[in-house]
């Protein structure tokens, strides 16, 4: 009769034990889910961050005085101004390694500064290119300002 | 063995209560910087369409209000609402060709206010959308009420 008693209980004991571990399993397993889900959107986040600061040099440089179209716009570049910024030995100004701007519809493009570095990482968005044809005629085209960072 | 099947319904549910909550906070689209500034430049862009007189050419942003009040392209004698259509189609498709982490986009003009709510042109959308969609939109004020300019990118 003890005897009989002592097995169940130690029975009782294992199955309690056995249940303790496939808990404690169940919620690892919930857990790395989890981390895993978080762990992309932290990747997503980093990778839209920088996409975002890269965006805002890109605006900086556009909005400079050697190549805006006006200090009034943003965003917006002066074509006769690339086309003398390509032709020009500015190398050392830019702090950047490359910088470029295409038009979208003509599919014309102005390479104005490349440091040739191998590891660079290039970032763009859309700006204005506009050129001035008469006095009182200017056309602007959908463009590209493509900008080339330092991999780090 | 009821404790266990007890907790693993009970972590089952707060993980579904967990992810309807995180669907409905989904939007359409996730604000991009890249796209509105498309939008923003976009609606500068000079158009061969010149409404009053040459070289008077629109931007696309006088071109849908042109559009909208239904006015004719006299250098192109073409209606300014054709000709919007057929320019946002070329320039979309440039835009998808130069850029090859686009895979789908959708651009649509409309017009709202209080009582209703219509396309100025039909959607232009192409593409196949598996990746995460980006968007952009601009306000341009009419007399009665706005047009809303929505651009979407779906990126890979």
């Amino acid at each position: 009769m003890v005897n009989s008693l002592k097995n169940k209980a130690q029975m009782k004991i294992q199955q309690m034990a056995f249940m303790i571990v496939a808990v404690l399993i169940f919620f690892v397993l919930v857990g790395l889910a989890f981390l895993g889900w978080q762990l992309i959107s932290v990747k997503d986040n980093f990778n839209s961050l920088q996409k975002e600061q890269a965006i805002a040099s890109i605006r900086t440089i556009s909005d400079m005085p050697e190549f805006n179209c006006d200090s009034r716009r943003s965003l917006c570049v002066d074509e006769d101004k690339l086309i003398v910024m390509a032709n020009s030995s500015y190398s050392g100004f830019w702090n950047v390694a490359s910088i470029s701007a295409y038009k979208i519809l003509e599919k014309k493009s102005y390479l104005v500064y490349d440091s040739k570095q191998k590891d660079k990482k290039e970032f763009s968005t859309y700006v204005l290119i506009c050129k001035k044809i008469t006095s009182n005629y200017e056309k602007c085209d959908l463009g590209k300002l493509s900008v080339g960072v330092v991999n780090v | 063995m009821v404790g266990f099947v007890l907790i693993v319904a009970i972590v089952l549910i707060a993980l579904m209560v967990f992810l309807v909550i995180s669907i409905r906070n989904r939007t359409e689209f996730k604000q991009s910087d890249d796209v509105e500034n498309f939008v923003n430049v976009l609606m500068m862009h000079t158009t061969g369409c010149a409404i009053v007189y040459e070289p008077d050419y629109d931007s696309v942003q006088d071109l849908i209000k042109s559009c909208y009040n239904n006015k004719k392209c006299i250098n192109l004698n073409k209606m300014a609402c054709d000709y919007l259509n057929e320019s946002l189609n070329l320039i979309m498709e440039k835009v998808m060709e130069t850029d090859a982490s686009v895979s789908a986009y959708e651009l649509n003009i409309v017009h709202e206010n209080d009582e209703e709510r219509s396309y100025i042109i039909h959607p232009i959308l192409r593409g196949n959308c598996s990746g995460s969609v980006y968007g952009g939109q601009q306000v341009i004020s009419v007399d009665s009420g706005k047009i809303t300019v929505i651009a979407k990118f779906c990126y890979n």
